[in-house]
């Protein structure tokens, strides 16, 4: 008898330990001032690999750069001096001069220093991430992280090579606190940039605790997760108290901030859900004061049923489908997408209402070009074409198709997820009815279907494009012929040489122009067929003010207030 | 003899863990897909190589000739996606994953042996009727149909648990009993089963004749010996509700193993992938070992292997 309930006995004595072992057991904290669920986890809080907006959300409330977003006007987010006094620009707008602020400070009370940037401007290069690129405006920064790759490699197989010098790169700390940036050209949005998370400074007493150094080539690198407390020392208004993964991340006020009047939420948890559904309920049933990632169809459904909390604004970016440009197919054949006529026909047999309507439900503008609308003010948009059945079937026949005769399959990519297969599916028959061409369905896993946009392995796949700083050139620079992004594989040289001349111009009206003179041949051409362009929904609970409706979904975390 | 047993079933071990081992790396390494293209954006050629360079993932060979080496000091390496260790990640879940499955296994015994029982006892009655449809549906309906229906009744409509929190016994319920129903059903059915065996037996009759009461019986002599099939069958379960969880996890937003199991595979984090491969298979064998030697000791008749 005894021997019976030894299992159950057994078990539950397993099972208070598990609980006490992982945490079950309860435990008493202070609640939070302000609570929100990201639009998704955080993938990472190392500034340099940083690439995604729930990431970037963050960054903005730890750090703080040169510059800084000012929220006074939503819709475009402007940046103001932040960690540094206005920065002089010299008179050809190539020198920047940076004055650090006297009471930065970070968060462990150390002074901040020109040299913190430099620091981290250094490391970005040495040890590149997504958007490293962006330092390539700044002279010599481009040759000095390919310098540095090669000897790292020429070291890693046993050769001998020079040091490479960083004092050819324009990243120079000319006193304690003053940077100076010499770019390689005029670039208009540089001080936008400076306010972008990869360009924030790193406290390098507390990296160098961590730091790895390769016995072979001397390169150093840092332990992965110094971006948890305590190791993380930041210089913006919040400091990380807890980074349970995947489960909550806390912070708290700065209390050496310099700026840190104007910090309006002291405690913030931001929580982690696995699925939007899940958030979604705890939203409706919690004190969660910001969801940021509502579903389109959850959205659409609040929408109709007249919920104040729920705001639809207009997004940073443009849904279309990328075509293959190149002469040949992956399989080897002809391409006929490379007549600009079939193109423009597959364009043309498109109608986005539907996909609007049924699809995103959320209002989203129908596309016939690629910059959204209304984003740059005075950018003269160019003229798109739209649904025109009868001149598509007219465009295919003169490429040598009448009624789509002797047209190839067309293998259409895809993700196979949610939003992305009913798309897919419309499309395909849209096409499949008015041109009578077959079209091959091919729904993949997001990560296979990467690997083929980027080799290049399809004949037409779904894109979107989301801009990341406040300037045209963050959605014109994807078409330029040596552009990783070009996933059409598009050249045009005139396309070149006006971005290029766009990029030295001074005057905003002509360089607009410019721009959107590129666009238009972009539109004429049809690398792409743009379908609609973003918009963003978030739930907000009414007594929660500062969260901007901006279209690049940018929030500054101390600027929100909730009225308890 | 147990001993020895258990010698023998623990020297085993390593050989089953390297095939797992090589047979995992190769096929985390056959899919296509890079776990350094986060978005949809190609990166710069040079950060992915400066990426695989820092991880020594760059060459397959190098990759399987060095990992298993820091495998054998216990670190699993940095995760390839995030920003903690493998060691960290699975440190944090894994106790998470092991209470839930614990305290689901834990309701599906005690439930499901009383069931079986009171239903045997009652056979052909309402209450036997009950129980066999009872154990049908958990057995049919997946855990997260169930999850689901409870996480909407019990916390949307009646508000009585808070959503997707983990911390306090409370939010252990319902996940918990989600994850129950299929070995609760299915330890159901077997108890019945057993016990009906064990009632019409001889020496139930002749206990019965003693003048002993019948909860006696039951009790004393009848629930003993219909437990031995429960108890084969707890290997089994525990390894269903470890490794079944991930549903139940993603449902009730608890951030267990299972959650980050499936998140390294479309991540193809390999590191991450291998690490946990290797705790999930090192559990499970380990816990076979653990319900062979309570077979032995639960009924000394058996002596499990005996003819080696």
């Amino acid at each position: 008898m005894l021997r019976l309930f030894a299992i159950p006995a057994g078990l539950i004595v397993l099972l208070v330990g598990a609980m006490v072992w992982s945490g079950a057991a309860g435990q008493h904290e202070e609640p939070a001032d302000f609570v929100f669920i990201n639009r998704d986890d955080i993938n990472t809080l190392d500034p340099k690999s940083m690439s995604w907006l729930q990431d970037i959300r963050l960054a903005y409330g730890i750090w703080e750069g040169l510059y800084t977003l000012d929220t006074k006007d939503e819709l475009t987010m402007k940046a103001i001096p932040g960690a540094s006094k206005p920065a002089e620009i010299s008179p050809d707008g190539t020198v920047y001069t940076f004055h650090i602020r006297e009471d930065a400070r970070w968060s462990n009370g150390d002074p901040l220093l020109a040299g913190d940037f430099v620091f981290a401007w250094r490391r970005m290069l040495e040890e590149p991430g997504d958007y490293t690129y962006l330092l390539h405006y700044i002279k010599g920064a481009r040759a000095y992280e390919n310098a540095y790759q090669s000897r790292v490699e020429a070291l890693t197989n046993g050769a001998t090579t020079r040091p490479v010098d960083f004092a050819d790169v324009g990243i120079v700390a000319t006193d304690e606190r003053t940077l100076r940036v010499t770019l390689t050209h005029p670039v208009d949005f540089f001080l936008d940039l400076c306010a972008f998370p990869p360009f924030v400074p790193l406290h390098e007493p507390s990296m160098r605790k961590i730091e790895v150094r390769d016995a072979k080539t001397g390169q150093v690198t840092y332990e992965k997760n110094f971006t948890h407390p305590p190791a993380l020392v930041g210089n913006g208004p919040y400091r990380v108290e807890q980074w349970e993964f995947k489960k909550r991340l806390r912070l708290v006020a700065s209390e050496y901030y310099w700026n840190k009047a104007a910090v309006k939420s002291h405690r913030i948890d931001m929580l982690s859900f696995a699925g939007p559904e899940t958030a979604f309920l705890k939203y409706e049933t919690d004190s969660v004061d910001w969801f940021a990632g509502v579903t389109n169809d959850v959205a659409a459904g609040l929408v109709a049923k007249g919920r104040k909390d729920i705001h639809i604004f207009p997004g940073f970016g443009t849904y279309f489908y990328s075509i293959n440009c190149r002469d040949t197919l992956p399989d080897g054949s002809a391409n006929p997408f490379k007549d600009v006529r079939v193109r423009r026909a597959f364009s043309m047999a498109i109608d986005r209402k539907p996909i609007v309507e049924k699809i995103g439900q959320l209002g989203q503008p129908e596309a016939t070009h690629f910059v959204p609308p209304g984003l740059f003010p005075g950018y003269p948009t160019p003229r798109g074409t739209g649904f025109d059945p009868k001149r598509a079937r007219e465009l295919l026949a003169e490429a040598g198709y009448p009624a789509g005769k002797g047209f190839p399959e067309v293998a259409l990519l895809f993700t196979n997820e949610g939003e992305h297969t009913m798309v897919a599916q419309n499309v395909g028959r849209q096409w499949h009815d008015v041109l009578n061409v077959p079209i091959n369905m091919g729904g993949v896993e997001v990560k296979t279907f990467r690997q083929r946009v980027h080799s290049k392995d399809f004949t037409i796949s779904r894109g979107g494009w989301t801009g990341d700083y406040n300037d045209v050139s963050t959605f014109s620079d994807k078409y330029l012929s040596d552009s990783d992004n070009n996933d059409s594989d598009w050249r045009n040289p005139e396309y070149d040489k006006l971005c290029e001349e766009a990029t030295v111009e001074r005057d905003p009206a002509k360089r607009l122009a410019l721009l959107s003179h590129a666009e238009q041949i972009l539109c004429d051409e049809m690398p792409i067929i743009p379908l609609y362009h973003y918009v963003s929904a978030y739930l907000i609970r009414e007594n929660v003010k500062g969260i901007p409706l901006n279209p690049r979904n940018m929030v500054m975390l101390h600027t929100v207030e909730v009225h308890h | 003899m147990r001993l020895r047993l258990a010698l023998v079933r623990l020297a085993q071990f390593p050989l089953i863990l390297a095939i797992i081992y090589v047979l995992t790396f190769f096929m985390t390494w056959l899919v296509p897909g890079n776990p350094f293209e986060r978005t949809d954006r190609k990166p710069d050629p040079i950060v992915i190589a400066a990426m695989e360079a820092r991880f020594h993932v760059g060459h397959p060979a190098k990759f399987l000739t060095y990992y298993p080496w820091r495998l054998l000091h216990g670190d699993f390496g940095p995760s390839l996606v995030n920003d903690f260790t493998v060691n960290e990640i699975i440190g944090e879940s894994l106790p998470i994953s092991v209470t839930l499955g614990l305290f689901a296994l834990v309701i599906g015994i005690v439930g499901g042996v009383a069931i079986g029982a009171l239903a045997a006892v009652r056979r052909g009655g309402l209450f036997d009727f009950f129980s066999l449809s009872l154990a049908m549906i958990g057995i049919s309906i997946p855990a997260f149909v169930v999850g689901a229906v409870l996480l909407i009744v019990f916390c949307v409509t009646w508000k009585v648990f808070p959503i997707g929190r983990w911390g306090h016994f409370s939010d252990l319920i319902l996940p918990g009993v989600a994850l129950s129903l299929a070995p609760m059903a299915y330890i159901a059915r077997l108890t019945r089963v057993a016990m009906l065996d064990v009632l019409s037996s001889d020496f139930v009759r002749t206990a019965r004749a003693k003048g002993l009461s019948r909860n006696m019986v039951i009790w004393k002599h009848c629930l003993r010996n219909a437990f031995l099939p429960v108890l084969t069958y707890l290997g089994p379960a525990t390894a269903g509700t470890l490794t079944g969880s991930f549903v139940v996890e993603k449902v009730f937003n608890i951030p267990g193993l299972g959650a980050h199991f499936v998140n390294s595979v479309l991540n193809r984090d390999q590191t991450l992938i291998l690490g946990i491969i290797m705790v999930y298979s090192l559990m499970l064998l380990g816990l076979n070992l653990l319900v062979d030697l309570a077979y032995a000791f639960f009924d000394p008749r058996i002596v499990v292997g005996a003819k080696s």
